[in-house]
């Protein structure tokens, strides 16, 4: 019997490398851009597309799913091949898996800078590109696991198991959070309500962070740390335990993303334990990597490469430490709503997930085109700048958070809150510049890397398919004759393991959401009804024009927020909300009970130029809803999904529905026009307009029963 | 780290130093036509790799193999015995392989595809020192594929163990399950407990409330029926011989624990104490399995088959060579003995000159002479020509190998239940009391309070931290120990060590350095022309005495010797430059000299005037003395040597009690008996076979052996010749682990009394029970591996080496 | 908080899914050599790559 001769694919390989590096680039632009509109606001350009309620979603997507995720699929598609001494199952299904994933990519930078947003952080894609995000996913895995079991190696390399891990739990998260009702092609309401999404919302987002951010980097860092190296890792057994004990619970974290809120205590502190239970496998991960260049120190000044990794593996450390810190309960009472959140997820991206990514593009473009570096300096040179730049980012983020937090919370003598809103925005400014600095030479030195790299390409000749053999499997196998698990498993088709999975899942889940969300969607709170058709546009604006990036819709039962924004939020407020809008960060001021705090024509001239109502304020003005048309032809059909929803608009009301509609219009442009202001009844800004005077107000006169948490 | 530095050229396959540069390829230099021929092997497939990952990654090739050393491989019975699976076309083999140092090896063993293509797949598990191969047996066979091992530098070890169909030794599996499952079980369980506990018991959404309590009991049934069998099991076994071992309470409160909580959920009165449960089940299994973490690498229990070849050439009447395995040796066969090969079985010389060196056997520094018609016993080295020997009687008979029939191997050697388990005994019935005490006060006053008082205590006083203490620690110093080239057997065997007052030694190879004799000579000062007489002389002389002391002497031309002759057992003589010369025993140059050790001393009388005499002396370990001097205040010391009492002298210095010589294996044995008769705990410090006896009665054996891959008998306790002099720090070492156990009991009986102190009160609720758990546990745990690892700084300070056995960390490969 | 209901099952699936991976991986001696496989991996594809392949980028 011969050596099996076969060829690796690295065309796959390249092609996601080339994508990284340009979608890289596109996604910190992005966020160059929407860290600049924060201190400059007339770089909004009065455009819809360009606003930073949108080009935020757009930066965040671009830099997770474009720039990370191209990062994750080199990797897999490097190692996984080398791991397993065989060629990636399907060349065919690579191909369907890079280009799918590149127009999914293209799909949603557009679709978000249209303001098609389901308005769930992370998950904002519209529900088409939802499905074809779990095509192209199932793709992948069915690649993966055919390379697996088409096998020539028999033991799985652990960096293996975390990218089983990162596919498997990847497509239940999305598939359970992405469950919404269509209302048109580009219009869907989140299946679940209020507290219900933000547990559902949050679950994911932070098992997103779990699953996509760290599991495949860690996978990664096993192969290529040790390459790089070249040293076996520091103990193989411990990285063994740390997997499987680090898969065993992961799953169970998120609810710590919404202390204080209206979520039930048990929960809140489910999370928070949890959190802190997390450090310890994610600090094995840690050590296990920084050990491994025990006694190569030398080794990591001369490497760039090496050095890239050392402080991603670091800021990997440091980020898993803060994170449980973070979850504390009277942490986050200060962090919440503040830069510090962004200075930490950036400290993760930037340090460990960016330079990861760098390190192993250096690492690896030189191999697949078989020539030295074009020129370590200038790698070298990116380290340092790109290391400056997270100083830069992080140091003023965290500062500016925690001044901003107490500024908040800081009361006179006598008793009366001592600043205005407005006064911590603008104190903000300076600490936005620096930021933006700070994110601008992260940027140059990643642009310094494609030039580096382009010019390596340039220089160096590629290998396609390059020539490998192995000895194939045996098929029976000696170890102890306890095969049959194997065997079955081999004899399957790998789709039946996947699609079975998909199947699974989704069953599960229909099965369970009718019953359960339905009938608990039920107001609990008498005075609470559903929003009024005026309301519901208005609403859907709201969202389209991404307000919850800066605005929150939840005050917490603290003294200074209760007196800054009024009563504190409860669960029963937001049971027709699909989705949620509670939002994660405060760059404005919380929403939820603005309804009723100023007159019509306030709100009028605020979105037409904010600071001519608020003086010193950053936030951009929205011209064309002044123009633009409220999208009658979809009201019926929302009403539909919502009473499908279980929200309990009488019946037939969809066709009484834009009557009301009208009416409600007509009110609004009456009192503007008692203020002088003439203006179709007709226009989206009235119907934003109604949906911010409804805010909170249901239970602004109801006496406070006991109507927490329910 | 290639030595160019160095002046001296060195071997590009093994990097030892070249005499001569005459043996090159290019640049490349050799030590020996042996590594150039690997090189070349190696070059013709382009397997050059190897010389690049590490440098000189080769062993020394200068001892070469003879071509058909591996004949009797091509013996079906033998293969039947050696392959372990087989099909039409597929032989499966493992081979150990002890030159396996570095990542090279690893390398270059699993590209043998490349050296035989009928090689369909090689495997290495470098700690194991193994390499499974899997073969085509059509175009290829076992023979062929072991001879090209050997010719690559890596001879497989076979020995007559080989054949013993024992199971393979293999990972435990069962336990890794257990730890898994529980491990999954707990970690769940603890965190749907959780809500019970924020709510302190009082959750709005009932429905939740229930699915939790029930998903908490689905995921509990594994821990409790699979988990935690092992523990009932003990449990039983302990009653039904009347003892109760530490797992009879603990299976109690398991059982009590899962009880309870059954009825608390099904009749939905409270939450259970389930996930306190699988707790204490998945620290305690993590405990056991650490503790019993054995090494793969090492074998405690060979005996003589692991030391004795696998094939010998049997000599047919028409005097045809054929190999065969040593197994179907049977006595009046003929066979033939080549050079530096073990003798299978008690022979009688038939032809040739017997070199037998018996120095693992029967730890004689010096090669013995044997001339035709004399018995030769098995188990000597020869090391003379090839030898034709008449075998009389049957390898497992001979005078070595019947030690095996003694008692002592056939019954196993009782391992020490761990005192942890006399301790419980007590512990349970003051268990039992409290909960009655508690049971009659309720009675008294509360009656309905009973059952849950009682439930409660059993449940919180389960013992579980005890064990944890005895496993965490125990593992833990193993662990630390092994590091230190300390091999113990098992966990036992420390507590063992540290009740022993008795320390028996045995000499060579033991307390000596193997085969290292110093000759000095005592006597008037020679001069160059003496000395050239001299080696003129012993140079005519094969007698391994004359060899010895011949590659003593300073290089000269020797000189031609007129009538020489050599006198059996008494010396030599002859004319050299008209110099009458004599050298040999006292007896044989008939000079009355009381000569303070007798023996090995070779007289030298140069015409009639004596000079002075040769004395062959075996060298000492470094810091023995010291070492025993140490050792003398708190054991009694004793040495055993098979040699003769040539050292006595000496060695009275440092042993003050029992000091016997030629004792046989049996003897060894027997005199350890007669100590313990004496209730004496006795630590056996052996190395040879004839210790193997010794050691295996002893309380506990060890065996120094300077490369722990090397063959040493059965025993306790492999230990590094390397650390030999830090014996002392060590047995104290072991020593503590007693102290750290009793002091963590104090600890986790602090944990019971707070848990009790609830409990007798009825109202333990679960949220309690589930802090103390991990709170109790995982203190021991780190207490316990926190103190024995502080213990261990003494060890360091003692000037203790941590012996590495990672490749990338060798910094010589030319080692071992 | 019936949402409950869906990612705990969701996320127990999951989790079993694993534990039975773990099982196989046991059952197939994944886990029986815990070393070797770490260097294996550093080990470079030496296998000659034939001039014609080459495609100039």
């Amino acid at each position: 019997m011969e050596l099996q001769k076969f060829q690796y694919d690295n065309k796959t390989v390249k092609w996601f490398a080339y994508a990284t590096m340009f979608w890289g680039i596109v996604g910190m632009l992005a966020g160059l851009l929407a860290a600049l509109q924060l201190c400059i606001p007339a770089l909004n350009m009065d455009l819809p597309y360009t606003t930073f309620g949108r080009v935020r979603p757009i930066h965040t997507n671009a830099v997770i799913f474009a720039f990370v995720g191209n990062g994750i699929f080199m990797g897999v598609y490097y190692s996984l091949q080398r791991l397993l001494k065989a060629r990636m199952f399907s060349d065919f299904l690579s191909k369907v898996h890079f280009f799918g994933w590149q127009f999914i990519i293209v799909l949603a930078a557009i679709s978000l800078a249209l303001g098609k947003t389901t308005g769930k952080e992370y998950a904002e894609l519209e529900w088409p590109i939802d499905i074809l995000i779990t095509i192209v996913w199932v793709v992948f895995g069915w690649n993966m696991f055919g390379t697996i079991i088409r096998r020539r190696e028999r033991h799985l390399y652990v960096a293996i198991w975390f990218y089983i891990a990162t596919f498997v739990t990847i497509a239940m998260l999305h598939i359970v959070n992405s469950i919404e009702i269509p209302v048109s092609f580009w219009k869907s309401y989140s299946w679940y309500a209020g507290v219900q999404d933000a547990l559902v919302q949050w679950w994911y987002g932070h098992n997103a962070v779990a699953f996509f951010l760290t599991t495949p980097y860690l996978g990664l860092m096993y192969y290529f740390l040790p390459k790089a190296a070249n040293r076996p890792v520091y103990s193989y057994r411990l990285s063994i335990i740390h997997f499987w004990s680090l898969i065993f619970i992961y799953i169970w974290a998120g609810p710590h993303h919404l202390l204080y809120t209206s979520v039930p205590d048990w929960a809140q502190s489910l999370g928070v334990v949890f959190s802190i239970m997390l450090i310890a496998p994610s600090w094995g991960g840690m050590i296990n990597g920084l050990l491994t260049l025990r006694g190569a120190w030398d080794k990591v000044r001369e490497d760039v490469v090496l050095k890239f990794l050392v402080v991603a593996v670091t800021a990997y450390g440091m980020a898993t430490f803060e994170g449980p810190m973070l979850s504390l309960k009277n942490v986050s009472a200060i962090a919440h709503y503040t830069d510090w959140i962004v200075a930490h997820v950036h400290v993760g991206a930037l340090g460990w997930n960016g330079f990861m990514t760098f390190g192993i593009l250096y690492w690896l473009i030189p191999r697949l085109f078989r020539v030295e570096l074009f020129s370590k300096k200038l790698a070298n040179m990116h380290f340092w700048i790109g290391t400056l730049g997270i100083v830069l980012y992080a140091v003023p983020m965290y500062w500016s958070g925690i001044m901003q937090s107490l500024m908040w919370k800081e009361f006179t003598p006598e008793g009366q809150l001592k600043w205005q809103f407005m006064d911590t925005v603008t104190k903000m400014i300076p600490f936005y510049a620096t930021r933006a600095i700070g994110g601008s030479l992260y940027l140059i030195g990643a642009v310094m890397m494609v030039y580096n790299l382009i010019k390596t390409i340039k220089k160096g000749s590629f290998l396609a398919n390059e020539n490998a053999e192995a000895p194939a499997l045996e098929n029976t196998v000696i170890s102890h004759g306890k095969e049959h698990w194997h065997r079955w498993i081999e004899r399957k088709p790998v789709q039946m393991m996947i699609v079975s999975l998909v199947v699974v899942a989704i069953g599960g889940i229909i099965e369970f959401v009718p019953t359960f969300l339905v009938k608990s969607n039920i107001p609990t709170i008498a005075s609470v009804k559903p929003y009024t058709p005026l309301e519901l546009h208005g609403r859907d604006i709201y969202v389209r024009e991404g307000c919850y990036t800066c605005h929150s819709q939840m005050i917490r039962p603290f003294r200074s927020e209760t007196a800054r924004y009024g009563e504190y939020s409860k669960a029963g407020e937001f049971v027709y909300d699909h989705p949620f809008q509670w939002g994660s960060k405060r760059t404005g001021p919380d929403l939820a009970r603005v309804g009723g705090k100023y007159p019509d024509s306030w709100h009028y001239n605020h979105m037409l130029d904010p600071t001519s109502m608020s003086p010193g304020s950053i936030m951009p003005p929205y011209p064309w809803l002044f123009d633009d048309q409220i999208d009658v032809s979809l009201t019926v059909a929302k009403i539909r999904a919502m009473k499908r929803l279980g929200v309990p608009y009488p019946d037939g009301y969809e066709n009484k529905a834009a009557k009301d509609m009208e009416q409600q219009a007509k009110i609004i442009a009456g009192n503007l026009e008692k203020d002088g202001i003439r203006i179709l009844a007709d226009r989206e800004v009235i119907a934003l307009i109604g949906y911010l005077q409804r805010m909170g107000t249901d239970i602004k006169n109801e006496s406070k029963r006991d109507t927490l948490n329910k | 780290m290639i030595k160019e530095t160095q002046r001296i050229m060195l071997c590009y396959h093994c990097g030892e130093n070249c005499e001569n540069e005459t043996i090159h390829i290019a640049e490349k230099h050799f030590c020996c036509q042996g590594c150039k021929t690997v090189y070349e092997i190696l070059n013709k497939v382009e397997l050059c790799d190897y010389y690049m990952m590490e440098s000189q990654p080769g062993l020394s090739q200068k001892t070469q193999v003879r071509p058909d050393k591996f004949v009797f491989l091509d013996d079906d019975t033998l293969q039947l015995k050696l392959i372990h699976y087989k099909d039409k076309v597929q032989s499966h083999v493992s081979f150990y392989l002890p030159q396996m140092h570095c990542s090279s090896c690893i390398w270059l063993l699993e590209h043998l595809g490349k050296l035989d293509k009928h090689i369909i797949r090689s495997q290495v598990n470098f700690l194991k020192k193994e390499v499974s191969i899997v073969f085509n047996h059509q175009y290829t066979s076992l023979r062929k594929v072991t001879e090209l091992l050997t010719a690559i530098g890596y001879e497989p070890h076979f020995s007559l163990n080989n054949l013993a169909d024992k199971p393979k030794k293999n990972y435990d599996k069962t336990r890794i399950y257990k730890i898994g499952v529980t491990g999954f079980c707990f970690g769940n369980i603890m965190l749907l407990s959780f809500p019970e506990y924020f709510s302190l018991g009082n959750m709005e959404e009932k429905d939740l409330q229930q699915l939790f309590s029930y998903l908490i009991l689905f995921l509990s049934l594994p821990v409790f029926f699979y988990s935690a069998s092992e523990f009932f099991v003990s449990a039983w076994k302990s009653i039904k011989q009347k003892i109760l071992n530490i797992d009879a309470p603990i299976a109690i409160a398991i059982l009590i624990t899962f009880g309870r909580s059954l009825y608390e959920i099904l009749s939905q009165t409270g939450a259970g104490y389930l996930d306190s449960m699988s707790g204490i089940v998945f620290f305690m299994l993590i405990g056991r399995f650490f503790q019993n973490k054995t090494y793969n690498t090492m074998a405690f229990d060979r005996d003589y088959t692991s030391y004795f070849p696998l094939g010998v050439t049997l000599l047919s009447e028409n005097g045809m060579e054929e190999q065969i395995p040593v197994s179907n040796l049977k006595t009046g066969q003929r066979i033939k003995v080549h050079s530096s090969e073990i003798i299978p079985a008690d022979c009688i010389l038939f032809l040739g000159k017997g070199m037998i060196d018996y120095s693992f056997v029967s730890g004689e520094a010096i090669p013995v002479e044997k001339h035709i018609g004399e018995i030769i016993y098995a188990g000597g080295k020869q090391t003379g020509g090839a030898l034709e020997l008449e075998v009389v009687k049957d390898v497992s008979q001979s005078y070595l190998t019947q030690l095996w029939n003694n008692d002592a191997f056939t019954k196993a050697k009782d391992t020490g239940k761990s005192y942890i388990h006399s301790i419980s005994k007590y512990f349970t019935l003051v268990l039992f009391s409290i909960a009655i005490a508690s049971a009659l006060y309720w009675y008294v006053h509360d009656a309905s309070r009973i059952w849950n008082s009682v439930t409660s205590v059993l449940i919180v006083a389960c013992p579980c931290a005890l064990l944890l203490s005895a496993t965490f620690t125990n593992g833990n110093m193993l662990r630390i120990l092994q590091k230190y080239g300390f091999y113990a057997r098992n966990a036992a065997v420390i507590e063992q060590i540290s009740e022993a007052d008795t320390i028996v030694f045995d000499k060579t190879g033991t307390i000596t350095q193997q085969e290292e004799s110093a000759i000095t000579f005592t006597g008037v000062q020679l001069h160059y022309e003496t000395i050239q007489l001299i080696r003129s002389l012993v140079g005519q002389s094969n007698h391994p005495l004359s060899k010895a002391i011949l590659q003593s002497l300073p290089f000269c031309k020797l000189i031609p010797v007129k009538n020489y002759e050599e006198l059996v057992g008494l010396g030599i003589r002859g004319r050299v430059l008209d110099h009458e010369i004599l050298m040999g025993s006292s007896d044989f140059i008939n000079e009355k000299i009381v000569s303070t050790d007798k023996g090995s001393n070779v007289y030298v009388k140069i015409d009639n005037k004596l000079l002075g005499y040769y004395s062959i002396q075996t060298t000492y370990r470094p810091g023995l003395s010291e070492l025993l001097k140490e050792l003398q205040e708190k054991y009694d010391i004793s040495l055993l040597s098979g040699d003769n009492n040539s050292e006595q002298l000496k060695l009275k210095k440092w042993f003050r009690s029992d000091l016997l010589f030629n004792q046989s294996p049996q003897d060894k044995l027997n005199y350890i008996k007669k100590l313990q008769a004496y209730g004496k705990k006795v630590i056996m410090m052996g190395d040879g076979l004839n210790d193997a006896g010794a050691l295996k009665q002893s309380d506990v054996g060890i065996a120094v052996t300077d490369n722990i891959n090397n063959f040493s008998p059965a025993c306790d306790v492999i230990m590094n010749g390397n650390s030999f002099s830090y014996f002392n720090p060590l047995l104290r070492y072991c020593k503590q682990n007693k102290l750290i156990i009793n002091m963590s009991f104090v600890i986790s009986i602090a944990y019971n009394l707070i848990g009790l102190y609830f409990a007798v009160q009825g109202q333990l609720k679960p949220v309690i029970a589930a802090i103390l758990m991990p709170v109790s546990s995982i203190s021991i745990v780190l207490f316990t591996t926190g103190m024995s690892s502080l213990c261990s700084l003494s060890l360091k300070k003692a000037g203790l080496k941590v012996i590495n056995k990672h490749p990338k960390d060798d910094t010589n490969h030319t080692a071992n | 908080m019936s949402v409950i209901f869906i990612l705990i099952l969701a996320s127990l699936m999951i989790a079993i899914g694993f534990l039975i991976a773990f099982i196989w991986s046991v059952k197939t001696n994944q886990y029986e050599d815990d070393y070797t496989p770490s260097v294996r991996i550093l080990f470079e594809n030496d296998v000659k790559q034939d001039k014609d392949d080459k495609t100039k980028q």
